[in-house]
């Protein structure tokens, strides 16, 4: 896997050294705050609330649609120009001619993306320090909210880097990923729409608001980490065979 | 394509490559060894891209197969470029980095240890001379500098093959000559390709060339030879006279060439003088020229035995024109 570190490297330090990440790091922290901000003023008023319902797990589970319409943007975003601009650069050709393997480059480029995805999450931790002597901070629960952003990261941001192999420019990467995962989001709403059945089990697997909400409260499912890492393998494996094809263009 | 005892350091053989129904590179086979720069030569669309993207490894032939130092590039394909310096021609490179940042980053993805990448780096941009630019954004470079990082890229760690697809593009007079010089230094060690469009430059860098036009070799071999081939010696006489005269003056040594090399001859007024164009330049004919143009009373200004310019080659062999023709054209412009 020769080549997965400088790629690696390369895709951190490329983000960060364009205004992107940046817009998309305030973006996403004045959108967190504002959010964050109404769930403690909301439970400030509430007298006598239980640790289970405080504002952390408010933050990560019961405003999970908040949540995941933020996941929606921020994804797309971040993965939208990973192998789109290296195509519409030509950049590809020296990336290709150098001696790594098409594995390193999408798992270097991977890497990078998902160490900018946990980042940009990175401050949020500010609000657990916020609320540490409000009696309403469990750990644990913190620590399996912040699981549930992980796991969909893992699957989101694969799936964005897959979509971002099809598309020559980095707005039809985002448009890809956005509509896919909008997809697969409106999928797990059919938890609330069909009855009792295969139909509602899968929407209920497929939910990503299901998966906040569970994480948020502590509630680890072993399917849903399977789910997101399978859907995260088969879409970096997928990626690579693509790369790969493109010496057979 | 030139004997001797260098080891064979790029070898192709019977590429082909289609893109649907349109074959794009057919059949093209040719050897590069150490201490050869080969001028890879062709009009637009030739092929000369597609081919250098399966020397490099970044497109799969239809057919054939691409050895690099002796490792096949599509079985062995890390050991193969790890030998390969390749300088593409349009890459726009990472403008957010610095020369030096990008260097080292493509350093590291050649596997160049931490210990030797700062020397490596040294090294590759004092040979493409942007060691003043090391430090500034590619962003902010001019084209030329631009494809000077991309040429100090090819040549980090000191590649054995170099692959340089228009290296001297948007280059000044200056630059040009400088990289030139550079090929020149490097021949010694490595096996050179070069993809260009600038004749002059297979004449000052290479010492051999491979025409490719439609996708096929049309011709190649030493520059010299290839010039032979195209049968390309001339003689041009400048003689004080009229051209009635230069002709009858001319018509013995006319009389013994053959139909097809009389029918060749060009005598004509310019500026006063009267030329000739003999399609022959061996002494013989040099010196019988000159003896029958004295032993007339006229007066000798030019004589020039002409070596075919490979431009008249390159033009013959990618047009239907035979290179006379060209040169005829040319001459008449």
């Amino acid at each position: 896997m020769s080549g997965l570190l400088p790629t690696f490297k390369r895709e951190r330090k490329g983000l960060w050294v364009t205004p992107l990440a940046w817009v998309l790091l305030v973006t996403f922290l004045l959108l967190q705050g504002g959010i964050f901000y109404s769930i403690t003023v909301h439970f400030s008023k509430m007298e006598g609330a239980a640790l289970e319902s405080g504002p952390l797990n408010a933050y990560f589970g019961q405003q999970s649609l908040l949540m995941a319409m933020t996941l929606l943007l921020l994804c797309p975003s971040l993965t939208m120009r990973t192998l789109a601009e290296e195509r519409r650069t030509g950049n590809i050709e020296l990336l290709l001619s150098a001696p790594v393997s098409p594995s390193a480059i999408v798992l270097g480029k991977y890497a990078g993306v998902y160490l900018s995805y946990l980042l940009i999450w990175l401050p949020t931790g500010l609000y657990a320090f916020i609320l540490r002597d409000t009696g309403s901070l469990h750990l644990p629960t913190l620590a399996s909210g912040y699981l549930g952003i992980a796991l969909v990261g893992v699957s989101h941001l694969s799936i964005g880097l897959l979509m971002s192999s099809m598309a020559r420019s980095q707005l039809v990467a985002l448009l890809l990923t956005s509509t896919c995962l909008f997809g697969i989001f409106v999928l797990g709403i059919g938890e609330y729409i069909f009855d009792d059945g295969i139909l509602r089990d899968i929407s209920g697997y497929l939910s990503l608001t299901t998966l906040l909400e569970e994480c948020s409260k502590g509630v680890i499912d072993s399917r849903r980490i399977v789910l997101h890492l399978s859907v995260g393998a088969w879409a970096l494996f997928v990626t690579s065979r693509i790369v790969q094809s493109w010496r057979h263009a | 394509m030139e004997s001797g005892s260098s080891p064979t350091m790029i070898e192709a053989v019977d590429l082909e490559k289609s893109f649907g129904a349109v074959g794009a590179v057919r059949g093209v086979t040719f050897s590069v060894r150490q201490g050869e720069v080969l001028g890879f030569l062709g009009p637009n669309g030739a092929g000369k891209t597609t081919t250098f993207r399966m020397l490099a490894g970044t497109l799969s032939p239809t057919q054939g197969r691409v050895a690099i130092c002796g490792y096949d590039i599509a079985s062995q394909p890390l050991q193969a470029k790890s030998r390969l310096g390749y300088m593409p021609e349009n890459a726009l490179l990472y403008p957010e980095l610095s020369a030096r940042e990008y260097l080292s980053y493509r350093a590291e993805l050649k596997h160049i240890t931490r210990s030797e990448r700062d020397r490596a780096i040294l090294r590759a941009s004092e040979q493409a001379k942007i060691g003043t630019m090391l430090d500034t954004r590619i962003a902010h470079l001019s084209k030329g500098y631009r494809g000077r990082v991309a040429l100090a890229d090819a040549l980090l760690g000191s590649p054995p093959v170099l692959l340089l697809d228009e290296p001297t593009a948007g280059l000044d007079p200056n630059q040009v000559l400088e990289v030139r010089a550079l090929i020149a230094s490097l021949r010694e060690e490595h096996a050179i390709l070069i993809s260009t469009h600038v004749l002059s430059e297979v004449e000052a860098t290479c010492t051999s060339a491979l025409v490719i036009h439609k996708g096929k070799v049309v011709e190649q071999g030493p520059l010299d030879a290839l010039r032979q081939r195209q049968k390309g010696a001339r003689l041009k006489l400048v003689v004080q006279a009229t051209v009635s005269s230069l002709g009858s003056t001319l018509g013995p040594l006319l009389a013994r060439l053959s139909p097809r090399d009389a029918a060749k001859v060009r005598i004509f007024q310019r500026e006063g003088q009267s030329h000739a164009l003999l399609p022959s330049a061996d002494e013989s004919l040099v010196a019988e020229a000159v003896r029958l143009c004295v032993a007339a009373g006229l007066a000798v200004l030019e004589v020039t035995p002409q070596r075919r310019a490979l431009d008249d080659v390159f033009a013959a062999l990618t047009t239907s024109q035979t290179a006379d023709e060209v040169t005829a054209s040319i001459e008449a412009q």
